[in-house]
């Protein structure tokens, strides 16, 4: 499994983006997680989801003025931190 | 004593309303038993299941006062505070702020220190007997310096209705902000600050809201920047000796108040189920009753606007040659009822209804109030008259 994580400004934000895909995907389309300590965010909240709808889920967010800080794609597994890659700065 | 014992005889909602609606008094147990957490300190199960009760109750508030969106909500601990975080987050040195003798010492009290430290001028509009503004006086008022203009929606001492969406006209007509202090119209008014053409709108959750004491917020129009005038942890942008500069956290410092916030969030959600035009038709016919009533009793002089749909249920009065307060103590030794008496915080206010500084006496019912509670005051009132002037 890959995951893509958005990360954002403030908590307001993460809360929102998690509404908004809730809302509009239903749920098990993204889960709010610790940011990873590999990436620098605002919040210490991030929306992580399947990489494969990272490009639906960015779209949603984006719609619904959802600010985004940060995309970050993790490539192998959840422990593994190395890979870990910034692939959009808000 | 009143015909039944479970009358309610608190008359002094116009204070602290009560009683809650029973999910007000649920939600906040329910917080502090089950959930616990900080809101936006961890990601933890319960810290998110905090985050999204603040979430829920932010949009609540948003939609409810009809701001353009709910990150232009800040929860303040009630209109004190609120109003505090406006006057010193945007006043600069040199502006001239323009108020109404109408205003509660929430007000007052800031521009007077700022006043005192020679940061700022301020000019008080006059107000009639009955608490209406002299929008001439206004008008007249505004400089090129002048840079808020700040009035309550409804007087606290008066029940006055003030014409806020005239005041915001003439405001913006000068590019000046408008501040209106919502203590005591939000939760018994329907209104919406776009309509009303507000900038920013301070209310508190403890009285017409029915949420519990220390819940309360501001709305700023988006695009005006206040200054925070409280800074700390926000569990955001920790690494940064600076505060964080995005709405809501930007007015936002330290770990809210998540039981009121709760309470407060279970509150407007009442007022929703049961409709503002409802909320305002039922304290309206109270407060009709009330004044009809009183203007029978002889010695009784009613201040304020004298049509009740010009006011809200509030009602100031006094005791021809009685002092307010022997007049509360003996509604309250003898038949238990529960009054405010004296300035009610507002002193300017008493100045222009012409009842500085003895004050009134304010009976305020409330929502949950029935006719034959207000009729059962009103024949005590009668009785303490009678008794009282021979």
């Amino acid at each position: 499994m890959e995951y893509t994580y958005f990360t954002f400004p403030t908590t307001y934000y993460a809360l929102k983006a998690e509404k908004v895909v809730l809302e509009q995907k239903g749920e098990g389309h993204a889960k709010m997680v610790p940011v990873p300590r590999k990436i620098s965010s605002s919040c210490g909240t991030a929306l992580r989801c399947c990489s494969n709808e990272k490009d639906i889920i960015e779209e949603l967010l984006n719609t619904h003025q959802v600010s985004i800080e940060g995309i970050y794609r993790l490539e192998e597994e959840k422990i593994n931190l190395k890979n870990l890659l910034r692939i959009r700065k808000g | 004593m009143p015909p039944d014992k479970n009358y309610n005889l608190y008359f002094d909602n116009a204070a602290t309303s009560w009683p809650k609606p029973e999910p007000v008094y649920t939600a906040a147990e329910k917080y502090l038993r089950s959930t616990g957490g900080s809101p936006g300190r961890s990601s933890h199960s319960r810290a998110l299941r905090a985050d999204r009760l603040v979430y829920e109750a932010r949009e609540r508030v948003s939609s409810f006062l009809g701001a353009e969106n709910p990150g232009q909500i800040v929860f303040t601990l009630n209109a004190t505070d609120a109003l505090n975080m406006a006057i010193k987050g945007l006043l600069q040195q040199g502006d001239h702020v323009i108020l109404t003798t109408m205003e509660h010492n929430s007000v007052l009290r800031p521009l007077g220190s700022l006043k005192r430290k020679g940061i700022i001028n301020t000019t008080v509009v006059p107000a009639s007997t009955d608490g209406y503004p002299d929008l001439d006086y206004l008008q007249n008022s505004l400089t090129s310096t002048t840079r808020l203009v700040i009035c309550s929606h409804a007087s606290n001492v008066l029940g006055t209705i003030m014409p806020v969406k005239s005041m915001a006209e003439i405001a913006h007509r000068h590019n000046c902000l408008l501040l209106v202090d919502a203590a005591q119209s939000a939760g018994c008014l329907h209104f919406n600050v776009k309509e009303l053409g507000v900038d920013l709108l301070a209310f508190t959750g403890h009285k017409g809201l029915l949420g519990p004491p220390g819940s309360g917020g501001l709305y700023v129009r988006e695009g005006i920047k206040v200054d925070p005038w409280r800074e700390g942890g926000t569990g955001s942008q920790s690494e940064k000796d600076e505060h964080p500069s995005e709405m809501p956290e930007r007015l936002e410092a330290g770990t809210m108040n998540v039981p009121g916030i709760a309470g407060l969030n279970e509150g407007i959600k009442f007022l929703q189920s049961e409709g503002m035009e409802q909320i305002r038709a039922h304290e309206l016919s109270l407060a009709t009753r009330l004044l009809d009533g009183l203007n029978k009793i002889p010695g009784i002089t009613i201040y304020g606007p004298s049509r009740p749909e010009d006011r809200l249920a509030n009602v100031s009065f006094n005791l021809k040659n009685f002092d307010a307060g022997e007049l509360a103590f003996a509604l309250e030794e003898n038949f238990g009822i529960q009054s405010r008496t004296g300035l009610h915080c507002a002193p300017l206010a008493h100045k222009s209804a012409g009842t500085f500084p003895h004050g009134t006496i304010r009976l305020s019912p409330g929502y949950f109030h029935r006719e034959e509670e207000v009729d059962y005051v009103l024949e005590c009132l009668e009785q303490t008259a009678r008794h009282l002037v021979n």
